[in-house]
This record gives C-alpha cells, sequence and structure tokens, in this order.
C-alpha cells in the first residue's frame, strides 16, 4: 500500500495525536515539514547572538560594501528575515504535501455561487471540488 | 493602591528636547486619522456574527495579512522598539527578532488546527478542549490581565506623544498634582474608551487594511524624510544606516552592552512564545475561509510586520545620531538620554532633523493611532471575557443580552480606570511593560494551546495545574522587580538572584518549561480525557477540508450520531 492509500483508509477520529508519535502517512509528511523548519529556525533565530558570544570578534567585524557589523546585520535583518523565508518555505511544502494526498481546501465562494467545478488548481485526483 | 510618592516622581516622565505645546494640524491629523477608522468601520458595519462570519470568507490572504499587521502595530512596535533599539543597542534586537520569528511557530504549530477547533476567543478555545468551566475562567481572568498589563505600554506612549501633540495641560488651566504626561495620558485613554463605545458597535474588521496602510505610511514616510532631509539615506533607509553604525558609539552595536547574553535569550523566548499566547492575535486565524488561508495569510502578515520591524532599527540609529548631535546629547552616558525621550524617539528623530511639523505631527499621530486602536482591541478582548466566558457562561447562565452588554460595559470602564492608575507613573519603558503581557501569554496560554492540539492526553487536571501555577510563576518576578509599585513602595522584594536568573520581562524562559513539565506530569498520573475530547483533537489534525461554518466539536458530534453535544 503506498502512504496515498494508507492515509485515504484513515479515519482521524480513530488515530491517536501525540506530537512525537504522528500515526498516519500524512502526519509523519507534514511534521517532518515542521520539525526541519523548526530546527532552521531556532539556528537563525538564537544562532547569531549565541555565535557573536562564543567568537565576539569574529562577528562584529564589519561588513563591506553595507558597513553592518556582522553580528547586527545577522541578529536585525537576518533573523526575520530567515523567518519570512521559512514561512514561505514551510507554506508551499504544506501545498505540497496537500497535493500528494488530493486534499483540497473547502472553497466557500464556489459553494455559495453553486459552483462545483471549483477552482482551476492541479487536483491529485483529478476529481472535481466537493 | 498606588503609593503616594508615585505623583512626586511622575514629573519625571518629561523627553527633553521634545517640543511640547499645542500644535493645530498635528492635532487635526490625530483626529482625523480616528475618524477615518470610525467612518470606514461604519460604511463596512456588519448586523450580527452571522454577518460578519460571511464577511469572513471573502477576506483573502492579502487582507488578512494586512489585518495581522495592524492588529500587531501597537505604540509597543510604533514608538517603543526604537527607543530600546536606541538605549540598549543589540539587546533592543532581542525585541526586533521575538516580535517577528515567533509568526514561524505560530504558523507551524498553531494556526491551521486553531482555525479547524472553530471557536472564537481563547477562554472558549480553552474551556471547550478541557471541559472546564474553571479553565475556562483561568484563561478569562489570564486574558483580562494580558489586556490590562499590554494597555500600561499604550496608555505611557499616548501620554508622551500627546504631549507633543497638544502640550502641556497646566499651561491652560494648571491642575494640580497632574503633570503634562498624566493629564494627556488620562485625556488620550479617555478618547479610547469613546472610541471603543464606537468601535464595538460596528464591530468591522475590514478596516484593518486601512489601519495598516496608514500607520505604516507615516512610519516610513517619516524614517525616509527624516534619512533624507539628514543626509543619512537616499531611498533605502533600513540597508543604509548600517554605514552609520561605526559612528553612533559602543552602546549602540556592542553585543552585550545592553543586556547579558543570558537576558536577551531570556526575553527573545518570552516574545516569540507571547505571540503564539496572545488571544488577540490567534482570534486572528478563526476568521479565515480555510486552513490554507490561515497558512498564507500568516506568512503575508509576518512580510507586512516585517516592514515595520526591519525599519525601526534604522529610525533607532537616526535618532541616536541627530540626538547626540543635538543640544540636548550625547545619547550615551551621564545623563544621556532618558527612557522617556527614547520612548518618543520616532517623533523626536523627525523633529531634531528639522522636517515641517504637519510631517512631524503626521508621525506623531501614527503613533498614537497605533496606541488606541490595538487599546480599543486588547479592552474588547478583556471585557468580552468577562462578560461572555465568565459572567454568562459561569456565574449567571441565563443571562440576558441586556445583562451581559452591561457586563461588558461595566468591564471596559474597570479595565480603563485601571489602567490610567496605574500609568499614572509607569515603572518601564513601553516595550518592556507589553513584554510583560507577552510572557504572562507565553506562560499562561502557550503550553494549553499547544499541548492542547498537540496531546491528545492533556487532560482537565493537567491544565488547571498549569495555568494556576503558571500564573503564579508569572507574577513572582513582577513583583519582585517592584511592577505596579505594590511592593515595598514599588521597590519590590529585590532579591537578585531572581533578577538575574528570571527577570520579568523575560520569565517566560523558565515559566514555559516549567508549565509544561507540570501539565504533562498531571495530565500522566490522572485520567484520561475523555474520547470525545480526544476525537476533537483529532479531528483538528485530519487533513480533511472542514467547511468554515463547522466547528471540530460539531464534526465529532455528528459522527456519534449526537447532534447535541456542542458547546
Amino acid at each position: 500500500m503506498t502512504d496515498v492509500e494508507r492515509e485515504q483508509e484513515t479515519d482521524y477520529l480513530e488515530v491517536e495525536i501525540n506530537l512525537l508519535r504522528p500515526a498516519t502517512p500524512f502526519m509523519k509528511d507534514h511534521l517532518r515539514v515542521i520539525w526541519i523548519g523548526f530546527g532552521v529556525w531556532v539556528i537563525t533565530t538564537f544562532g547569531p547572538i549565541t555565535a557573536t558570544r562564543i567568537a565576539p570578534d569574529l562577528m562584529t567585524t564589519a561588513m563591506p560594501v553595507i558597513g553592518f557589523p556582522f553580528h547586527y546585520f545577522a541578529i536585525a535583518i537576518g533573523a526575520p528575515g530567515a523567518a519570512l523565508l521559512l514561512s514561505v518555505w514551510y507554506a508551499k511544502r504544506r501545498d505540497a504535501i496537500d497535493e500528494k494526498y488530493g486534499i483540497e481546501q473547502v472553497d466557500n465562494e464556489a459553494l455559495d455561487a453553486g459552483d462545483s467545478a471549483g477552482e482551476g488548481a492541479a487536483a491529485a485526483d483529478g476529481g472535481a471540488a466537493e | 493602591m498606588i503609593p503616594s510618592s508615585a505623583l512626586m516622581q511622575a514629573d519625571e516622565l518629561l523627553p527633553e528636547g521634545l517640543e511640547i505645546g499645542f500644535k493645530l494640524v498635528p492635532a487635526i491629523m490625530v483626529i482625523s486619522m480616528m475618524t477615518l477608522f470610525l467612518a470606514v468601520g461604519f460604511v463596512f458595519k456588519v448586523a450580527d456574527t452571522d454577518d460578519m462570519w460571511v464577511a469572513g470568507r471573502s477576506i483573502g490572504n492579502v487582507e488578512n495579512g494586512m489585518a495581522i499587521g495592524a492588529n500587531w502595530m501597537s505604540a509597543a512596535s510604533y514608538l517603543g522598539m526604537a527607543a530600546l533599539i536606541a538605549l540598549s543597542g543589540v539587546y533592543g534586537l532581542a525585541f526586533v527578532v521575538g516580535w517577528t520569528t515567533g509568526y514561524f511557530v505560530l504558523l507551524i504549530f498553531l494556526a491551521a488546527q486553531m482555525r479547524r477547533f472553530g471557536k472564537y476567543t481563547a477562554p472558549d478555545f480553552v474551556g471547550d478542549r478541557f471541559n472546564s468551566d474553571t479553565a475556562r475562567a483561568l484563561a478569562a481572568v489570564t486574558t483580562f490581565l494580558i489586556g490590562f498589563v499590554y494597555a500600561l505600554g499604550q496608555a505611557r506612549g499616548m501620554g508622551l506623544v500627546g504631549m507633543y501633540v497638544l502640550g502641556d495641560i497646566n499651561n491652560v488651566i494648571a491642575i494640580p498634582g497632574l503633570s503634562a504626561y498624566q493629564a494627556m495620558m488620562t485625556l488620550f485613554m479617555l478618547i479610547t474608551i469613546a472610541y471603543l463605545t464606537l468601535s464595538g458597535m460596528l464591530g468591522a474588521t475590514k478596516n484593518m487594511a486601512l489601519q495598516y496602510v496608514i500607520l505604516i505610511g507615516a512610519f516610513l514616510v517619516g524614517l525616509l524624510a527624516t534619512g533624507w532631509v539628514s543626509g543619512y539615506s537616499t531611498i533605502l533607509p533600513q540597508i543604509e544606516y548600517g554605514m552609520l553604525i561605526s559612528e553612533l558609539g559602543n552602546e549602540f552595536s556592542d553585543p552585550f552592552a545592553g543586556g547579558s547574553y543570558y537576558l536577551w535569550i531570556a526575553t527573545c523566548f518570552s516574545l516569540v512564545f507571547g505571540t503564539c499566547g496572545l488571544p488577540h492575535v490567534l482570534v486572528r486565524f478563526y476568521t479565515v475561509e480555510n486552513e490554507r488561508t490561515a497558512r498564507w495569510s500568516c506568512t503575508w502578515g509576518l512580510g507586512f510586520i516585517a516592514v515595520l520591524y526591519l525599519s525601526a532599527p534604522a529610525f533607532a540609529a537616526f535618532g541616536t545620531d541627530l540626538y547626540t548631535n543635538s543640544e540636548f546629547g550625547p545619547t550615551y552616558g551621564d545623563p544621556g538620554m532618558s527612557d522617556a525621550a527614547a520612548d518618543v524617539i520616532v517623533v523626536l528623530a523627525a523633529q531634531l532633523a528639522n522636517l515641517p511639523t504637519w510631517l512631524v505631527g503626521f508621525v506623531a499621530a501614527g503613533g498614537i493611532a497605533a496606541a488606541v486602536a490595538t487599546t480599543a482591541g486588547l479592552f474588547i478582548a478583556a471585557s468580552s471575557a468577562i462578560s461572555h466566558d465568565i459572567y454568562a457562561n459561569i456565574i449567571n447562565e441565563d443571562a440576558t443580552q441586556r445583562q451581559q452588554v452591561l457586563v461588558g460595559r461595566l468591564s471596559i470602564i474597570a479595565i480603563g480606570l485601571l489602567t490610567i492608575l496605574f500609568a499614572l507613573n509607569p515603572q518601564a519603558p513601553i516595550a518592556a511593560l507589553v513584554s510583560f503581557a507577552f510572557a504572562l501569554a507565553a506562560i499562561v496560554l502557550f503550553p494549553m494551546f499547544f499541548l492542547g492540539l498537540w496531546w491528545e492526553n492533556t487532560n482537565r487536571p493537567g491544565a488547571l495545574a498549569g495555568m494556576t501555577s503558571g500564573i503564579i510563576i508569572w507574577f513572582i518576578p513582577m513583583l519582585n522587580e517592584g511592577q505596579f509599585g505594590l511592593i515595598n513602595g514599588g521597590a519590590g522584594f529585590g532579591i537578585e538572584f531572581l533578577e538575574t536568573w528570571m527577570p520579568a520581562i523575560g520569565s517566560a524562559l523558565i515559566g514555559v518549561p516549567l508549565v509544561f513539565a507540570i501539565t504533562i506530569f498531571v495530565s500522566y498520573v490522572t485520567d484520561e480525557p475523555p474520547l470525545r475530547t480526544k476525537q476533537m483533537v483529532r479531528q483538528c489534525h485530519s487533513p480533511d477540508p472542514m467547511p468554515k461554518d463547522k466547528t471540530a466539536a460539531q464534526v465529532v458530534a455528528e459522527k456519534n450520531g449526537n447532534a447535541h453535544a456542542d458547546d
């Protein structure tokens, strides 16, 4: 059985939810992305200040052209920028997982209009939006 | 409750260098900004919660992202952050990092699951997830406390910037015992309460996108003009201030000049997980179309917030240099820039750059509008916690609509008066006051949200033990450092060991793991929660799309053939 088939047979009301023990293929895939993202986030958020604590001389070197001391740049611009990029990365990866398992979000506007065709976004199972 | 010495010390709250006096154009700007918010709210007015739901359906990624940004932009982001960066250097950057990167944690762990749970308020979530009115009440009390502490920082911001716009009231009518700051703070808090009664009635969230555009516009125009006129920068001050850093003195850029490594980590940690526990932030995810929108609008929201947060250090750098080179300088050393002057550094920088009064006024008006709008939102959350979660759900289950509205109004007045009273002599700068609220949210609410959603065996005794100990844990460093002025006339217990290792500003670094441990331990040794509760948690993680008007509890009830299990 593939992940996708096993996932389709899963009734979520029957599986245990435990962050450390993902019970379904979908949750395994999803949590892998979450933990990778979280790991990178810990490094980009707390890494620069920690590195500055360990190697202050190296980290405070002035950067060419823009003139920032490196630690200042890594903290003030690097960390927020990294969090933003990580968010985009996560949202995209999660969209890809949705596509793998043929999950389509409910489109309320389409429902309101009685339009069963849904939006033209690629549906993994080729079916129309429910 | 306020120690008598408080009023005496209050005249220290006078930002040196700031031109204090009545200015017509800025005064008109403050009024027109707030009138505009009300007018747009009126145009998009909604009749009842059902309409709000439908309106919510049309809110897409970008618009909800802007609403997240507007919600977020308080006096702490607009004024307080630049202040801390100017005075405390790299330590101040912990606020830039904490208040942005926290959104990623919120995104990966909570946003979509919260959307699936489908409840409107934080106390609702806690009460339903743990089947307990006591837990609901604890969450409601916490929400009230968060609103109050958060609002203290906003009140301080309003008072300080208000002096620039309207001047010293004592020059018009002398009010004995009331300093210029106190008069302005009281005045703008009263305006906030008035604004609240109007905006609360309109109840629209549509205009938050507009609020974002106006507030960020005022901030960026001020920054660009200040940088341009003073010759610091051309079109990208967010990067160009790098060239200035070496001239600003060691205090600005030396890694640990403004605070130790431990304090930096503790503060940043506290702000990150406070972001994930703040009721008024999470509520933005209940109102989106679907989980995908929840994810992408969180991402957009972080983007919109980052615009302000990448600009604040530039404003701080310009302000520091302008102040040092002015007649009031230097910024560092003795006496140096005061906390009060730093808290208005955004306005002060624009003024010292000799920008025209209307432009400085625009920046000041943005700061006041940010504070008023945020305070209004906080007060609504706090009063609904009292009227809906405590009064209607627990004290008087047969409460009529009228009684609920009355209790809601009374609690707004109560929290307003409480804020005015304690903000007469605030013990800390804006950003610090607000970060106390973040520590509270991180310690008490974040573990409940996180464990509640990610570990189905978290149960009622665990949650009650965790929240009760969390509230106590939060109070210990607060009282130790003399916040609220309740202990030893504002001096606090002053235990140095505690101040070093569990500072109030970053108490979550100790508090969050403790509350996690207590909640998990108690949940282990007591009975597992009922199956219905577990299924509710499971439903939050199912990838199957959920229609917008359903809660996880309803899905579970339908599945079990019991249509009446909701609430």
